[in-house]
């Protein structure tokens, strides 16, 4: 096609663009593309500079964040006081998502490891878009929902692995709350 | 140098001391100039906001009031669609009330011009029979004219309302260009403006500020929405009640009760004043003024407004210390005037309110944190 007419008539869905990258999130990736351009509406885009805190462990945690370029790490202090790196993200994993629905302190602190792009969707977003769309709303949801639940059951094999492994006995009901 | 005493070389050339002076020249004078454009500026910025400020704060409060509105539409059509829709909507019920209204109001102003000089001349006789009766039991009296007094403000009073209408007709009808145009992009970008805002936060406190500034505006939303609301339903209730009774200017009395009715403690004392001025005037001391007195105290203030609507709308949360409305009255009515005494106690609470609400998120973090350890 003429290079003229193909910048004219370029696609929505260029691979650099917001949508794309929501898109391809596993969270995302059953949303209608109305519900991605409401969702697009939404989310904050945040840039970090390398070594730049993006929460520190027991701040008042209000929602998730998803990485678009960049790397973060998430870490915690040890007994002795020292930083022990729980996990390294790239670009398309996401953070803080147990925070989005439930109000709690961040469990860990989070640090860009070089210069970072970050899409935020924080609570309020939510329940904003609960009251104008219920229906766009309640699908983020359920993508957020199936994630967070695969992570749990992924989470309780874990254990369960773990149990099995040490002879330990950690009752049922500890294992599921 | 080498050659030269040392004294020489401490103290300055002519060339020096003529740079210095020319530099120092040039410093005090664009000082002076900064100071002076910085004055001016301070003067146009002033002027500007003297402007903008009554129709800002119309549209903000319209805004607040519709948009509840509009997000009941949204679900059906885009958000500048049910905009569009709502505004058609009022236009129509606003048309419809001015065509219903109309023939009246000719009427209506002619009465006004005649009767207020009736009620002052009443009120100055029954001023003056008080005076005398006065003077009997204590004759140092005599020295303070009050009728007279009263008699001279009123009529100044009386000018200015006459002189003013066409001015603030002019005013009134420049409000009503503006505030619907100004609403219109308060709600179609009100989100956008707020998230422009929250966006300039840096990153350490972009969550907190996000987090803030919605439960701030559902706060104050509640709160705006609140306080009309029950400014409202307290006229009709007053212009009801009125109307069945012989008094005159019915509407105009129900509507001033519900405008006062947005001042705590005052403003319901304010806001009877007129009505049963009038009824004492018009219809003498018998059923009528009584239940009108009733309607004002009981009905209107203590039923409906302490029991019911206060209640239901408003959290206790944004109640202010008396004091405290005292102040922002007097403060209010010195910066702005009536609407200053009028918006002076909203302003406050939603200082008061954005206060608590930060204090609320703090300690709703903390709980948890301690109970870890």
């Amino acid at each position: 096609m003429d290079p003229l007419w193909s910048s004219i008539f370029r696609k929505k869905l260029d691979e650099d663009s917001l949508t794309y990258f929501l898109k391809h999130l596993p969270i995302f990736s059953e949303l209608s593309p109305r519900a991605l351009n409401l969702l697009e509406q939404v989310v904050h885009q945040r840039n970090y500079k390398d070594q730049e805190t993006i929460f520190e462990e027991g701040d008042p945690g209000s929602g998730m964040y998803m990485i678009r370029s960049g790397s973060v790490s998430i870490y915690t202090k040890d007994d002795h006081g020292k930083d022990y790196e729980l996990a390294r993200l790239v670009p398309g994993d996401f953070f803080g998502e147990t925070t989005l629905t439930a109000p709690a302190p961040r469990s860990a602190s989070a640090i860009a490891i070089e210069s970072t792009e970050l899409i935020g969707l924080f609570r309020a977003d939510i329940i904003e878009l609960t009251e104008r769309r219920p229906g766009v709303s309640c699908s983020i949801l359920l993508g957020l929902t199936r994630v967070v639940s695969e992570r749990l059951q992924a989470a309780s094999h874990e254990i369960r692995r773990l149990q099995d492994q040490t002879g330990q006995h950690i009752s049922a009901e500890s294992v599921e709350t | 140098m080498t050659g030269r005493p040392v004294r020489y070389n401490r103290s300055w050339t002519r060339g020096q001391v003529a740079l210095a002076f020319i530099v120092l020249t040039f410093a005090i004078a664009g000082g002076l100039a900064i100071y002076s454009s910085a004055t001016s500026l301070i003067g146009l910025w002033r002027t500007a906001s003297s402007v903008l400020f009554l129709p800002l704060l119309l549209s903000l409060v319209l805004a607040f009031l519709l948009d509840p509105v509009v997000t009941q539409f949204e679900k059906f059509f885009t958000r500048t669609g049910s905009i569009f829709i709502l505004y058609v909507l009022l236009l129509g019920f606003v048309f419809l009330f001015t065509l219903g209204l109309t023939p009246h109001w000719q009427s209506f102003w002619s009465d006004m011009a005649n009767d207020f000089p009736r009620y002052t001349s009443q009120v100055t006789d029954g001023l003056r029979n008080l005076m005398n009766a006065l003077h009997e039991r204590f004759p140092t009296l005599a020295a303070y004219d009050v009728p007279t007094r009263f008699r001279a403000w009123a009529e100044q009073m009386m000018a200015a309302v006459l002189s003013e209408t066409p001015h603030s007709a002019m005013k009134v009808g420049g409000l009503m260009v503006v505030v619907p145009l100004f609403t219109f992009f308060f709600l179609r970008d009100g989100r956008a403006i707020m998230r422009a805002c929250v966006a300039l936060t840096p990153n350490r406190h972009f969550e907190m500020a996000r987090d803030l500034s919605h439960m701030i505006s559902r706060q104050l939303s509640q709160f705006v929405r609140g306080r009309i609301i029950e400014a409202m339903i307290i006229g009709v209730v007053v212009t009801l009640g009125l109307s069945l009774t012989d008094i005159r200017y019915a509407p105009v009395l129900g509507i001033f009760a519900g405008v006062t009715n947005l001042i705590p403690y005052i403003g319901p004392i304010v806001g009877m004043v007129p009505g049963i001025l009038i009824a004492f005037v018009d219809l003498g001391v018998g059923a009528q003024f009584w239940w009108i007195v009733i309607l004002y105290i009981l009905i209107a203030q203590v039923l409906i407004d302490n029991f019911i609507l206060i209640p239901i709308l408003i959290s206790r949360v944004s109640n202010l210390h008396p004091l405290l409305v005292f102040f922002a009255i007097i403060v209010g009515g010195k910066l702005y005037g009536v609407i200053g005494m009028i918006i002076g106690v909203p302003i406050v609470s939603v200082i008061k309110i954005i206060l608590l609400e930060i204090r609320t998120y703090r300690r709703t973090f903390r709980l948890p944190e301690s109970a870890l350890e």
